[in-house]
C-alpha cells in the first residue's frame, strides 16, 4: 500500500512537472508568437511546397512568409530565416495556425487531408497550387501565386522570363543530332538502385532537356535489379546531391554491376546536381534543364543558360 | 450423485472411453486406479463436463450436464486438474479465490476471502496468503490448488438437498508422504461431509487406505469396481497391471500392494542383513 | 515488485494497494493530463480561453480571436484529446484481454490480424487510392482509409477466427499460429503493394505507420464513440472470465466459466477497437503492452484491475504521448508512435529481461 502510494505521488509530480515544463514553453511560445505579431493588415504567408516557396522568394516576397514546410530547400536561407511547420505530408493543425498565417499557399502534395480539411475550416485563406512539371506550368504556377499576392507586375515579368527560358531551351533542344539517353538513380540501397521512370519529376526533366530517359519503362520511382540495369545501358547517370558533403552517391552508383559495363560507367559519364534545382520545377527549371543538357551534349553550337 | 451412463469417447477410430457406467455417490470417496492409458483422467474430463462424450451422457442428480450451464455446474462441481500452471503472478490467496470468481457466485471479495483462508487453512498453509503462488514448491502449490477448488464449493450458493462433487486428478502426485497423508485425509474429510468425491490415483496403496469404493480401469473399460477389501486382489490387479503383484499386510492391520519382484528384494535384502 | 524482488531468491509477500485508492488516483492523473493536452499547443492558447471559446462555439462572440480560440480548443484539442484517450483505452484494454487470453504476458492485439489486416488495407487504399481503386474509394472522400483500415482488421480477424474454429470450438493455439501466417501473408502482400507506390505514397505509408492524432476531427470522435460504449460495456462482463483463462482453458471452464463465450467476445472487443483506433490514429504500437503490463505491477492480475486500470493508464500514456508529439519540434509535429516507442521499447526491454530472471514466468 504504502509503495504504491509512493509510487503515485512520484508519477502525478512528474506528470505535474512535465504539464508545467511545457506550458511555460507554451507561454513563451505564444509570447513569441504575439511579439510577432503582425499589425492588422499585414499578410503572413505560409508557404508549402519547395517550388511555391522559391516562387515566392524570385518575387521578392519572402519577408512576407512567416513559416515554410521542409521541402522549401531553396534558397537555403528559407528553412534558416522562417519557422518549419514540419512535413508538407505531416502537417498539424495547430502547428500551422500557431504561425498565424493570413494566407497559406500550398502545393497540391500538402496533407494529410483532415487537417487541409481542418485548415481550411479555420478561415485562413487557403490557395492550392497544381504541380505541373511541364515547360507551361511553371509559369502558370507563377503568374497564379503573383495574382495571390497581389504581386503580378513582378509575376508576368518572371513568367516571361521563364518562357523565354524554355523557348531558348526548345530551340537548343531541336539542334541535338543524336539523342543520348541517361537514367535518374534517387538512391542506392543494398546495392539496389532506384531509379525514376516516366511519370516522375526526373522524367520531365529529362524530357526537357532533350535526353530519352533510360528507365522509360518503368513507372515511377522504383528499385531495378542489376539485371534490368544492364539492360537499360544508359550513355550517362543522373544523380541528386544534397550540399558538397554528399558527393559519393553517384560513384556508388556507377559501381552498380548493372551499370558497370555501361557507356556512362565506362565515360564516367555522371551528372551530379542538387534536388531542389533538377526536381523543384520553380522558376530555375529552364536553367536546371539546360545544365542537365550541357552535361550531356558537349558539341558546339549549344546557347549557354541564362541564370 | 454424479452419474456416467454408457459413455465412450472415440479419437479418431480409437476408443478411448469404452462403454463406460460410473456413479460417484455422495458420502463417499470413490478412487479410480488403473494402469497409465486406462482412460482414468479422461474419464474425470468427463465427469467434469469438461469433455463431451461421444456417446452416453452424464447426469448431476438426474439433470444431463450438457443441458447444465457452466455457471450453474461449477455451483456443484469442483475439480483439481493434474497439471494447473498459472501464467501470471498471482497471490496464493487470489488463486484460491479464482474459486469464487463465477459471476454467478455474486460473492463480495471480502466474503470470498473469509472463505479461501479457511481452505489454506485446512490444506496446511494458513500463513502463506500473501506469497507469490509461482514461488512455492510443487506440493505448496497443490495444495493450493485443491483449496481453490474447495473455495469454489464452499462458496457457491447451492441448496443442501443438491450434491456437491469434488473430482481430483493425481492430487497427490508431486507431494511428500506426509503431505500426501494430510491432503488425503482433507479430501477423504470431504467426503465424509457429504460431497461426493472422485479420485483419479496411481498410488494403490494411498486408494486403498482411504476409498470408499474403488474403480479399476484398464484400456478405456471399468474391468472391476467394488470394496477395497474385494476388490484389490491380487490375481485381478496382477492382471489389471501386467505385472506380479503382491498384496501382504502392513502387520499393524493394514494393506500393502507392491509388485513382487519389489517385495522380492525387500526379502533378499532382509536375509543378507 | 515483489516477483522482481523474489525472482533473484528472495520470499516475500505481495504488496497490493486496494483497488479503490488506485482507480482514483489513475482517475485523478487522467483528467489532469486531459486537462494539459487541453491547455497546451504550438498556439500558445491557454485555458483561460475556454470561456471564450464556448462563447464563441455557442454563437455569443464573433470577432477573430475568439474564434480562432474556439478554433484551437474546441475543433482541434478537444477532438485530439478525447481521441488520444479512446486510443490509449482502446489499444490497453485489448492488449490486456489478449494476453489475458493467450496468458501471455507479451501477446499483443496484432496476434489476431487485426492490425496486418488494417495495415494491409490501409496500403491498398493509399497505394491504389490514385490508380486502380480510385472509382471504389473516391466516394469516400478522406474518411476512405479509416473505413479501409478497420474493415480490413475486421475481416481478417473473423477470417482467422474461422480457420481456428472446429465444431463451434475455437482453438487459441491454431489462431496463434495461423495469426502468424496471416500476418506474413498480409504483409507480403502489403509489400507487393507497395513495389507499386511511388515515393510519395511511400513516405505516406510511413507516416501512417508511425501513428499521429493531427488529424482528429469531432467526426473521428463521433465515429469511435460507438466503440468506446461497446468498451465500456463488455469489459466489465470479460474481467472474472480472464481471471479464470490465467489458470488455463479447462479449469476457466471447471471455475463456470464459458469460455467460448468469453474468446469470442474478447476477440470481437479487441478487433473492433484496435481496429477503430488503428483507423483514426495509424499504426500506435507499446501501449498495449506497457499500460497492462504497469498495471500489473501495480495491483498484479486480476483483471478486475487490469482491465480498467490499463484502460485508463493507457489513455493517459497516449495523451500525454501527444503533447511531447504535438511539442516537441512545434509548430512541426513527431509522429506519436516515435514518442511511445522512445518510452515504451525500453519498458519492452525490461519486461523481457525480467522474465528471462524469473524462469519465465
Amino acid at each position: 500500500m504504502g509503495v504504491a502510494t509512493r509510487r503515485f505521488a512520484i508519477a502525478s509530480a512528474a506528470l505535474t512537472l512535465a504539464g508545467l515544463l511545457a506550458s511555460t514553453s507554451a507561454v513563451r511560445s505564444g509570447a513569441l508568437a504575439a511579439d510577432g505579431a503582425p499589425p492588422a493588415g499585414t499578410v503572413r504567408i505560409l508557404s508549402l511546397g519547395g517550388d511555391v516557396t522559391e516562387i515566392l522568394y524570385a518575387l521578392g516576397q519572402s519577408d512576407k512568409i512567416v513559416a515554410v514546410d521542409t521541402t522549401s530547400l531553396f534558397p537555403a536561407s528559407a528553412l534558416k530565416d522562417k519557422k518549419s511547420v514540419g512535413y508538407l505530408r505531416a502537417l498539424s493543425s495547430e502547428g500551422v495556425l500557431s504561425v498565424s498565417p493570413t494566407l497559406i499557399i500550398a502545393s497540391e502534395q500538402a496533407g494529410p487531408p483532415e487537417v487541409v480539411k481542418a485548415i481550411k475550416g479555420s478561415g485562413v485563406q487557403y490557395v492550392d497550387v497544381e504541380e505541373k512539371q511541364t515547360a507551361e506550368g511553371v509559369p502558370d504556377k507563377v503568374r497564379r501565386i503573383g495574382r495571390i499576392i497581389g504581386a503580378d507586375a513582378d509575376a508576368q515579368k518572371l513568367a516571361a522570363k521563364i518562357e523565354a527560358d524554355f523557348a531558348a531551351l526548345d530551340n537548343d533542344r531541336k539542334q541535338i543530332k543524336v539523342r543520348k539517353k541517361a537514367l535518374f538513380v534517387l538512391a542506392v540501397q543494398n546495392g539496389r538502385a532506384t531509379v525514376g521512370g516516366t511519370g516522375t519529376g526526373a522524367d520531365a526533366i529529362l524530357q526537357l532537356a532533350g535526353i530519352d530517359n533510360a528507365a522509360a519503362g518503368v513507372t515511377g520511382y522504383k528499385p531495378v535489379s542489376d539485371e534490368q540495369l544492364a539492360e537499360l545501358a544508359p550513355d550517362a547517370v543522373i544523380v541528386m546531391t544534397r550540399g558538397e558533403s554528399d558527393r559519393h552517391s553517384g560513384d556508388l552508383a556507377l559501381s552498380l554491376p548493372g551499370l558497370s559495363q555501361s557507356p556512362a560507367a565506362q565515360n564516367k559519364s555522371l551528372v551530379e546536381m542538387d534536388g531542389q534545382y533538377l526536381l523543384g520545377f520553380g522558376p530555375r527549371a529552364p536553367s536546371a534543364a539546360h545544365d542537365l543538357m550541357n552535361a550531356l551534349y558537349s558539341e558546339p553550337g549549344k546557347t549557354a543558360a541564362t541564370p | 450423485m454424479l452419474e456416467a451412463r454408457r459413455v465412450s469417447v472415440m479419437a479418431g477410430q480409437k476408443r478411448l472411453i469404452d462403454d463406460v457406467s460410473l456413479t460417484i455417490v455422495p458420502g463417499r470417496l470413490t478412487a479410480v486406479i488403473g494402469p497409465n492409458g486406462a482412460g482414468k483422467s479422461t474419464l474425470l474430463r468427463i465427469m467434469a463436463g469438461e469433455l463431451k462424450p461421444s456417446e452416453g451422457a452424464v447426469f448431476l442428480d438426474g439433470a444431463d450436464l450438457r443441458q447444465m450451464p457452466v455457471a450453474r455446474l461449477a455451483t456443484r462441481r469442483s475439480v483439481v486438474a493434474q497439471s494447473t500452471t498459472l501464467s501470471f503472478p498471482f497471490t496464493v490467496l487470489e488463486t484460491v479465490m479464482l474459486g469464487a470468481t463465477v459471476p454467478a457466485f455474486g460473492i463480495r471479495d471480502d466474503d470470498a476471502a473469509i472463505v479461501a483462508r479457511d481452505a489454506l487453512a485446512a490444506v496446511g498453509l494458513a500463513n502463506f496468503e500473501m506469497r507469490m503462488l509461482n514461488q512455492l514448491s510443487g506440493g505448496e502449490r497443490q495444495r493450493v490448488h485443491i483449496a481453490r477448488a474447495l473455495c469454489q464449493l464452499a462458496t457457491a450458493p447451492r441448496p443442501d438437498t443438491e450434491t456437491a462433487a469434488l473430482l481430483l486428478d493425481e492430487p497427490t502426485a508431486s507431494l511428500d508422504l506426509k503431505h500426501q497423508y494430510d491432503v488425503l485425509s482433507l479430501i477423504k474429510a470431504q467426503s465424509t461431509e457429504g460431497r461426493a468425491v472422485m479420485l483419479v490415483i496411481h498410488d494403490l496403496n494411498l486408494a486403498s487406505a482411504f476409498a470408499d469404493e474403488i474403480v479399476l480401469m484398464a484400456a478405456g473399460k471399468i474391468v472391476g469396481k467394488g470394496d477395497p477389501d474385494d476388490l484389490l486382489n491380487e490375481d485381478l490387479l496382477s492382471h489389471t497391471f501386467g505385472c506380479r503383484l503382491r498384496v501382504v499386510s502392513s502387520g499393524d492391520g493394514g494393506r500393502l500392494i507392491l509388485p513382487a519382484a519389489i517385495t522380492r528384494r525387500m526379502i533378499i535384502g532382509a536375509a543378507a542383513e | 515488485m515483489t516477483i522482481a524482488e523474489s525472482s533473484i531468491g528472495r520470499i516475500s509477500d505481495a504488496v497490493r494497494p486496494a483497488r479503490g485508492t488506485v482507480f482514483l488516483a489513475l482517475t485523478g492523473l487522467l483528467l489532469l493530463s486531459a486537462i494539459l493536452s487541453l491547455a497546451i499547443g504550438p498556439t500558445g492558447v491557454s485555458l483561460q480561453s475556454l470561456p471564450r471559446a464556448f462563447a464563441a462555439a455557442a454563437g455569443y462572440a464573433n470577432d477573430a480571436s475568439a474564434e480562432r480560440d474556439r478554433l484551437v480548443l474546441i475543433d482541434i484539442r478537444l477532438p485530439r484529446t478525447l481521441l488520444a484517450a479512446f486510443v490509449g483505452a482502446a489499444l490497453a484494454t485489448s492488449g490486456a484481454m489478449m494476453q489475458g487470453l493467450f496468458r501471455n504476458p507479451l501477446a499483443d492485439p496484432g496476434l489476431i490480424g487485426v492490425s496486418s489486416g488494417a495495415a494491409l488495407a490501409a496500403i491498398a487504399t493509399i497505394v491504389l487510392g490514385h490508380g486502380i481503386a480510385a472509382p471504389l474509394i473516391a466516394p469516400f472522400g478522406i474518411y476512405a482509409l479509416p473505413i479501409a483500415a478497420f474493415f480490413g482488421g475486421l475481416v481478417t480477424t473473423l477470417t482467422l477466427v474461422a480457420i481456428a474454429s472446429r465444431r463451434g470450438e475455437l482453438a487459441v493455439g491454431t489462431l496463434l499460429l495461423a495469426g502468424i501466417a496471416i500476418g506474413a501473408l498480409s504483409g507480403s502482400l502489403g509489400g507487393y503493394i507497395s513495389y507499386a507506390s511511388d515515393d510519395r505514397e511511400l513516405r505516406d505509408l510511413t507516416l501512417w505507420s508511425m501513428g499521429s492524432l493531427s488529424g482528429a476531427s469531432w467526426q473521428k470522435v463521433l465515429a469511435v464513440l460507438p466503440f468506446a460504449v461497446a468498451i465500456l460495456l463488455v469489459v466489465p462482463r470479460l474481467m472474472r472470465g480472464l481471471n479464470g483463462f490465467l489458470l488455463g482453458e479447462a479449469e476457466a471452464m471447471h471455475l463456470g466459466i464459458d469460455i467460448e463465450r468469453t474468446k469470442r467476445l474478447a476477440i470481437a472487443t479487441t478487433a473492433a477497437a484496435v481496429g477503430a483506433a488503428v483507423a483514426v490514429a495509424g499504426v500506435i504500437g507499446f501501449v498495449g503492452l506497457v499500460a497492462p503490463h504497469v498495471m500489473r505491477l501495480i495491483s498484479g492480475p486480476d483483471h478486475r484491475a487490469v482491465l480498467p486500470g490499463s484502460a485508463i493508464l493507457g489513455a493517459i500514456l497516449v495523451i500525454v504521448a501527444d503533447i511531447i508529439a504535438r511539442m516537441a519540434i512545434r509548430p512541426a509535429e513527431l509522429p506519436i508512435g516515435i514518442v511511445l516507442a522512445l518510452v515504451g521499447a525500453p519498458v519492452f526491454l525490461h519486461l523481457v529481461l525480467r522474465r528471462n530472471i524469473s524462469g519465465g514466468g
